[in-house]
């Protein structure tokens, strides 16, 4: 049974005036809940370990994909195959930040990856900021909380520049690349979580700038800008495969633009493979039976409970649960049916005395580096609930 | 792409300079006019300090971001935390400045130190100090004393030369005069959600 406590809330003029407004959800009830996950130092140290090592396999296992030309199987669309390729075979690509989403990790039960949000992954603010918040907001220690990832991204945003040397050099080797940073216009979600990166970037001691995404202006030669002013780095909270499939004049021009090295575009284009669901399966063909892992396949698994989606669904749209028999036990219609099935083995994700479900959210920023958690019902979808945590032993 | 684990669950977590909005917000000191906690992130005008008591009572800076406002957290030694307003930065600079025309300062006559650094010669030792204290510029700026005192007046060297790092942003901006540029993408897009475009499993 997952151990909650009951904390006061945050006021929605107290988050607007951090910058977070979406504390509401579209049938009015509050985004973030008023209770903390308690979760024992042990299992914060297994959430840890469990991401650091999944992270790892990831990496072998993308050279695998390389090696064996496996992107298109995967579902990666074909104007970004070779971004993806060209990112992963340089360095200065640099992955910034992504979330694995977990089943277990409380109550003695198994760590167990369900995906990888290694491209846009969403939840940032509030895994960095409002959860820390709560503490404070409550008078609790602040460092009962397994969440350093606004520190430890811009650690890794230093990284850009000294790659796998030693942060404390940035000032020594920055030569005023600068980063502009952009969203889609009309979502404050995209736009703030954006503009927090933008925050630690700056505090990181990178020259930044914000545009939308609209504002923007590429050229296959000379590179990004905004106005008049160049730019070495974009960040887009954009999905790569948004890209590819909505602006494919944009691909080309991004392909152009990284191959005459003109700009490098965060995150890489190689975290799109990550993103797949499709590289779960490869996984398992790799590490077979990993305690980690679950069973993932193109084809419906036999005899087992397992979770049809499709390779770059979002908020569990598209998700079908099939028991045993193949019989659908819950279902959420979508917008993603044009993408491949794949099929996952069922797992139960812990739950509290309602029956509520627990998924466990892993920032990853060159380590493990905050922990929070999404509630809701069988399939999480847009109106799951944000937790935060609390160590507690 | 090999990757290395250097650190563990942090010992403490400061989240920068949203940090100082969390604690500003919480003691409602907060201005409602603040719309945006995000405008203007790239125009430096101000600095977050966090400022810690030691045991021996003296003060000393444990971190320092530019921002976009000034703010400055005081960290006592019971743990409880507060930000220092306007009329009691204004205060604690004004009375140093009267001890820097005395001589009496520590920041310029290092000799006075009477070992534990007050709040305000901590203040002026900070980024955010000097630029409230701009008034004193000169006093301080060109002396020597002061330049190599405020070294010591951070908590360790990561701490100095961290804040150092920050405050120097280049700003070289590259020009170009093509005509090929293209823009507008992603500009379709834009049905106005609060929540994000791409879904939280992105």
């Amino acid at each position: 049974m997952v151990d909650l406590e009951k904390v006061k809330p945050l006021t929605g003029e107290f988050l607007e005036s951090i910058g977070f407004y979406w504390h509401t959800d579209e049938d009015k009830s509050p985004y973030i809940a008023d209770e903390l996950v308690k979760v024992t130092q042990e299992e914060a140290d297994a959430y840890y370990e469990a991401t650091n090592e999944i992270y790892d396999m990831f990496v072998e296992a993308g050279e695998f994909v390389m090696e064996n030309d496996l992107l298109h199987e995967i579902g990666v669309p074909f104007n970004v195959i070779e971004m993806v390729k060209q990112s992963w075979d340089n360095d200065v690509n640099w992955h910034l930040y992504g979330r694995f989403d977990l089943a277990g990790g409380l109550d003695g039960k198994q760590i167990k990856l369900i995906e990888f949000n290694a491209d846009t992954p969403t939840a940032l603010f509030e895994t960095a900021i409002v959860q820390w918040a709560l503490l404070k907001v409550n008078g609790m220690e602040d460092r009962l909380q397994f969440n350093n990832l606004y520190e430890a991204i811009k650690e890794n945003f230093k990284r850009l520049v000294v790659m796998g040397g030693d942060t404390e050099d940035f000032s020594k080797n920055y030569d005023g690349w600068k980063i502009l940073f952009s969203s889609v216009r009309g979502s404050i979600e995209d736009e703030n979580t954006t503009k927090l990166l933008q925050s630690a970037a700056n505090e990181a001691g990178f020259g930044t700038d914000f545009a939308f995404a609209d504002e923007v202006e590429f050229d296959g030669e000379e590179g990004i800008f905004k106005g008049e002013e160049n730019f070495e780095y974009w960040f887009k909270l954009i999905p790569w495969e948004n890209i590819g499939i909505d602006e494919g004049d944009l691909a080309l021009i991004l392909r152009e633009i990284t191959e005459n090295q003109k700009a490098i575009i965060l995150n890489p284009a190689y975290t799109l493979m990550f993103q797949s669901k499709a590289f779960m399966k490869i996984l398992w063909d790799l590490y077979p039976n990993h305690p980690l892992l679950l069973e993932t396949s193109y084809e419906p698994l036999e005899e087992k409970k397992q979770v049809e989606k499709r390779v770059f669904g979002r908020e569990g749209a598209n998700t079908v649960i099939l028991d045993e028999k193949n019989h659908v036990m819950a279902q959420e219609e979508g917008e993603y049916e044009n993408f491949a099935p794949v099929y996952q083995e069922y797992v139960e994700l812990n739950t509290d005395a309602d029956g509520q479900s627990y998924q466990a959210g892993v920032f990853y920023a060159y380590e493990a580096c905050g922990l929070g958690f999404r509630k809701g019902g069988l399939i999480l979808n847009n109106y799951s609930k944000f937790v935060g945590h609390l160590i507690n032993n | 792409m090999k990757k290395k684990y250097i650190r563990k669950i942090s010992d403490y977590v400061v989240a920068g300079g949203i940090g100082a909005l969390v604690i500003a917000g919480m003691q409602g000191c907060e201005k409602k006019s603040d719309e945006n906690a995000f405008q203007e992130a790239s125009q430096v005008k101000g600095a977050f300090v966090v400022i810690e008591q030691m045991e021996n009572d003296g003060y000393t800076i444990v971190e320092e971001y530019p921002s976009a406002t000034t703010r400055v957290v005081v960290r006592e030694k019971d743990g409880t935390e507060r930000i220092l307003s306007k009329a009691e930065m204004d205060k604690l600079v004004a009375d140093e400045a009267i001890k820097i025309d005395n001589g009496t300062s520590s920041l310029t006559e290092p000799s006075m130190s009477s070992g534990a650094p007050g709040l305000g010669s901590i203040l002026l030792s900070s980024v955010a100090g000097a630029m409230l204290g701009s008034y004193i510029g000169n006093k301080l700026f060109n002396n020597q004393n002061y330049q190599s005192q405020r070294r010591t007046n951070y908590k360790t060297p990561q701490a100095y030369s961290k804040s150092n790092d920050s405050f120097k942003k280049a700003r070289s901006g590259g020009m170009k005069s093509g005509t090929k540029k293209k823009s507008g993408f992603f500009g379709s897009k834009s049905k106005t959600r609060s929540r994000s475009l791409f879904g939280f499993g992105g």
